[in-house]
């Protein structure tokens, strides 16, 4: 079967309908072409072909310039390749700073061939003819690329208000309407001329509501969203000394943050300064109300359609913050309200939820449940929960760890093999973190801790991923192992991880037992069934090290198999380059495991829950 | 190497008219702007005298230096301040002595310096920042030589010693330095508990200045947090000696670094509370010695915060005066009015309440700043006076709950009348002024 030589793209012959081309026998210009593809200088034989997706207009004497790290065209890709869908949605977003086997001068060439505006232009029609021809067929997923289609960017505007109310001490009844009244006041801040947007790292001041002026003078209302990036500084992160122009191609952003700030300035005479007291015993409430508003801008949209498409959602959430602040008052006691972005399965944008701050998410099961039913979503995973709020690609997670490392590797080359991935987002834990020195024991633990910082951040469970001590405790409680054994250094298996997830979680694991490790070769369809169904990592240990399994790669036709590796013995730090390079995450072969050791792989069940 | 102190020429003129009685000396304030390279002085105030001395020869004191009221001298230093647009400020103070005290003179100057530093600080609302000047400047003059010395203090440092500093005249210093505008819209809301309402004002107040002090501010249209000479570009086209009028905006996030992650609203049991709402106007002026624009930002920040809690300290202290007055209704703030200062570019101002004229403002400017001010030249444009028809029904309503609050009664002709009789108070006092200019005048003679 011949699969697209292309690194990441997973066309071959018999699921994909675009044409194949062989790449050219002329040795210099070949390898420009298995550089740009993310493939190291000579690694193509006759027997490899690039599919006509790479090709600007599948014209093959256009050369290669269409792929999926270009951020620019990705959507081109994926519209065509409705035969994968077990890509975790993360891949399509969280684009990697430095993909693998992607020289960081391919991507120069790559500008150098591709950087004109004509060049430009071409993509964006091709792209636009794809979409309509596609629509029917790729249906969704078309819909879930809306935010790193081609031309499509997220304005994301944030600020704080200072919501100020009294209330009369005396007078009940009064309490709801004196706070509509002071959320109207607020609402009557944000449609006002005083309404600033600030475009976050660029010079850039919009008045949305003062006739759409701005401190730009070419930024006008009817300028289209995508000229404001231009103005856009990238932040380097020093060590690529390429030109900003180069940069901004490559890590540009797909986010453009706004900042909500206010004139206090004003040219008009207006009243003198006067000062008015009312004495009557009253309470005074005060809070910050941080505002948090996206808008999608793509085809014909304005930066004026996405402003005052901005101010109109700051409205409308203004108004959502007053319904829940009022819902959850008692008294004079109001909860700030919090607003959460979440992406749906299957669904374009984003949709925002305010929730009361400090109410946990198990209170708020009841709002769930409306909000599941209002937009059609199956009640058996959770989607609404804070912890699955969406990720803006701009935002770094601020623990430290790595998240998703396996996104950045290559498919492995297996005949009919279907991808059986690991679903959501985990955090890869390992030897030395967190300053405790496990390397040598410690291996299970850090792979029950990745189980458990999955399970936190598909938000069912609060519960911050355990340390060694907490695991140790937890086992002691369970009356698995006697006190010593908190703060010991001793190994733990796949049968203690099973009771600690209960215990911590209560979250129930089947265990498949191996008494060889070279049946787990056979093991394909009970594990592609498990990251179909259930999409946890598991834990596999045994005899042996300690390892977490992300998926397989397995054809059902052959039974090849591989398996996507985790492991927890690195010592290094969050290099994503070394761990994918030098496989600490990666895809491994059957004879990965050792031949004739016994293994336990424990499978974490996933609650039915929202 | 000591700071250099450039004077105007008219502080020389009138620092050598000042003639102390023999036997007492003569204190008083110099007044300008500091900036990293050089220091200007562009005007000179004496002390004046205090009307009510307690005792003043129930005991022979030892020598005059321990004569003067160092309270007094802060006070003034303090009422002077309230008089300055942004970036004009006391910078020091001047102490003509008789040759005998020359020694003496120098530690009463620094005592002087603390006590005038300590007085001024204690009611400002902003924090000095890294660029800021610490040094103060005093120069003693010897009434018999004229010889005058220049002295620095930093008061930043209790402990510090007299630093020499260089003292010149200069004539027009001042003429060309660049002034920023704009008006500020305030709008405050502060809760007040009975027990301590001054000190709910001010916190409340202190809150809104930090918001201002970190706003966004752009010259001209232009943002300004950068390194940026405020005069670039525009220095080319237009002669030096003109003055340069510039428009500043001040944007302000509504954060509150201070107030973390909370979860639910602070609320604050309260007796009254207060509401602080208009447009303010203010004015800074830079000097023309490459300024930087964010010098100037700092300027026309630290003008809209002083302005306004100027104000409503003066009123605080009227109704300490007052015994406190009847509550629950509309107080006008004073107005703020400007007066071109003779012999500089630049315009000092002053606080009107709404029964005061320009006679009054006149006469704080006589007394304060010892300057004959011409009435006509005091401008009461900026700011409209209070108007208390529409604007306060609307802000009654939003002080508390709608029925609940009372409508004052408002009579709407009341401020065309006031209008009417601001005109007819300016002539009484133009009237008031020369009888005044003419009882100095033969008093003059008198004593000649």
């Amino acid at each position: 079967m011949v699969q697209c030589f292309v690194a990441e793209c997973e066309h071959s012959y018999s699921k994909s309908q675009c044409s194949f081309f062989r790449l050219p026998s002329d040795r210099k210009t070949r390898r420009t072409w298995e550089k740009l593809s993310g493939r190291p200088p000579d690694s193509s034989n006759e027997n490899s072909r690039i599919c006509s997706c790479h090709f600007m207009g599948g014209v093959k004497s256009a050369g290669p310039s269409l792929f999926s790290w270009d951020r620019e065209r990705v959507s081109y890709l994926q519209a065509s390749d409705n035969g994968v869908k077990e890509e975790p949605e993360e891949k399509d977003i969280v684009r990697p700073q430095g993909g693998p086997g992607r020289p960081t001068n391919n991507l120069s060439l790559l500008i150098a061939t591709l950087d004109t505006p004509e060049g430009d232009e071409a993509v964006e029609e091709t792209t636009v003819h794809f979409k309509k021809e596609e629509m029917e067929s790729a249906d969704c997923l078309i819909a879930k690329m809306v935010h790193t289609e081609n031309n499509s960017l997220i304005f994301r505007l944030r600020g704080v208000l200072e919501f100020s109310c009294q209330l009369d001490s005396s007078n009940e009844t009064q309490g709801q309407s004196a706070i509509s009244k002071s959320f109207q006041t607020l609402r009557t801040r944000v449609s006002s001329e005083s309404l600033v947007f600030s475009v976050c790292s660029s010079p850039v001041l919009l008045w949305p509501n003062k006739s759409f002026h701005s401190t730009v003078e070419n930024l006008t209302e009817g300028a289209p969203y995508r000229d404001i990036q231009q103005y856009i500084e990238v932040e380097d992160g020093g060590s690529k000394k390429s030109s900003k122009k180069k940069d901004k191609k490559d890590t540009g952003p797909s986010v453009v943050n706004l900042k909500l700030l206010l004139e206090v300035t004003e040219s008009g005479d207006s009243a003198s300064l006067s000062l008015c007291t009312v004495t009557k015993p009253q309470h005074s409430l005060k809070m910050p109300v941080c505002v948090d508003c996206v808008f999608s801008a793509s085809g014909q949209d304005t930066l004026g359609s996405v402003c005052s498409g901005l101010v109109g959602s700051l409205c409308n959430q203004l108004s959502d913050m007053e319904e829940v602040v009022l819902k959850y008052r008692k008294s004079t006691s109001l909860l700030v309200p919090q607003p959460f972005h979440f992406q749906l399965p299957e669904s374009a944008g984003l949709v925002t939820v305010i929730y009361p701050a400090g109410v946990p998410d198990s209170q708020l099961l009841a709002v769930r449940e409306e909000l599941h039913e209002k937009y059609g979503l199956p009640s058996d995973r959770p989607c609404f929960r804070r912890a699955n709020a969406f990720h803006f690609p701009d935002e770094a997670y601020k623990d430290g760890y790595l998240r998703n490392p396996h996104t950045h590797l290559n498919t492995p080359n297996v005949e009919d093999a279907k991808l059986y991935v690991v679903k959501g987002v985990y955090s890869y834990h390992h030897y030395m973190q967190d300053r405790v020195d496990d390397n040598g024991w410690g291996c299970a633990y850090r792979s029950l801790q990745t189980i458990c910082s999955w399970f936190q951040q598909q938000g069912y469970t609060d519960r911050a991923v355990p340390t060694h001590t907490e695991i140790q405790q937890a086992l002691v409680d369970v009356g698995d192992k006697e006190p010593p054994f908190v703060g010991s250094r001793q190994w733990i298996g796949s049968i203690e991880v099973q009771a600690v997830l209960n215990q911590l979680l209560g979250v129930t694991s089947k265990i498949l037992f191996v008494s060889r490790g070279s049946e787990l070769a056979s093991k394909g369809r009970e594990l592609a069934n498990h990251f179909d169904t259930m999409g946890t990592p598991i834990m596999i240990g045994g005899g042996v090290l300690a390892h977490t399994i992300l998926g397989v790669a397995w054809s059902e036709i052959s039974g090849q198999i591989r398996f996507l590796i985790l492991d927890p013995h690195y010592t290094g730090g969050e290099d994503l380059q070394t761990i994918t390079e030098k496989g600490w995450c990666g895809w491994k072969g059957p004879e990965f495991w050792d031949q004739n050791a016994y293994y336990n792989l424990c499978l974490p069940q996933i609650p039915k829950t929202i | 190497m000591g700071r250099g102190y450039t004077a105007e020429e008219c502080v020389e003129k009138y620092l050598t008219s000042l003639s102390a009685a023999a036997g007492s000396c003569v204190t008083g304030l110099l007044i300008g702007q500091s900036s990293a390279q050089k220091d200007f002085v562009v005007l000179a105030v004496k002390t004046p005298h205090r009307e009510s001395e307690g005792s003043p020869g129930g005991r022979r004191v030892s020598s005059p230096l321990d004569d003067i009221d160092e309270e007094w001298v802060a006070e003034h230093a303090r009422q002077v301040s309230r008089m300055l647009p942004g970036g004009v400020s006391v910078l020091g103070l001047f102490l003509i002595t008789p040759p005998d005290l020359s020694k003496e003179a120098q530690n009463t100057l620094k005592k002087l310096i603390f006590a005038v530093d300590k007085y001024i600080c204690k009611s400002r609302l902003w924090d000095l920042s890294e660029d800021d000047v610490t040094d103060r400047v005093t120069l003693h003059i010897c009434s018999k030589t004229r010889k005058a010395v220049c002295k620095t203090f930093d008061v930043k440092d209790p402990k510090c010693s007299a630093k020499p500093a260089d003292w010149r005249y200069q004539s027009g210093i001042s003429f060309s330095w660049p002034v920023l505008n704009c008006s500020v819209r305030v709008d405050l809301q502060i809760p007040v508990t009975d027990s301590s309402s001054e000190k709910c004002i001010k916190d409340g107040l202190r809150r809104w200045a930090k918001q201002i002090e970190a706003g966004l501010c752009l010259i001209n249209g232009r943002q300004t947090s950068d390194d940026s000479e405020l005069l670039s570009g525009s220095r080319k086209n237009v002669k030096t000696s003109q003055q340069l009028t510039f428009r500043a905006q001040i944007l302000v996030s509504e954060e509150d670094p201070g107030a973390g992650q909370r979860c639910s609203a602070v609320v604050q049991a309260c007796s009254r509370s207060v509401s602080v709402r208009g447009t303010v106007h203010c004015r800074a002026y830079i000097h023309s010695n490459k300024p930087r624009t964010r010098h100037a930002a700092q300027a026309i920040k630290r003008d809209v915060v002083d302005t306004v809690s100027n104000r409503v300290e003066m009123l605080l202290e009227d109704l300490l005066l007052n015994e406190g007055g009847n509550d629950s209704e509309q107080q006008d703030l004073p107005r703020r009015v400007f007066a071109p200062l003779s012999g500089s570019g630049l315009t000092v101002c002053d606080y009107m309440f709404p029964d005061e004229t320009p006679a009054d403002v006149a006469e704080r400017f006589k007394e304060l700043l010892d300057w004959d001010s011409a009435e006509g030249d005091i401008d009461t444009s900026m700011e409209a006076p209070a108007c208390r028809s529409a604007p306060v029904l609307e802000a009654e309503d939003r002080c508390g709950d709608e029925a609940s609050q009372p409508v004052p009664p408002v009579s709407p002709t009341e401020p065309v009348k006031k209008q009417n009789s601001t005109q007819y108070y300016a002539g009484v006092a133009v009237a008031a002024a020369v009888a005044l200019l003419a009882t100095a005048t033969s008093l003059l003679y008198l004593n000649e």
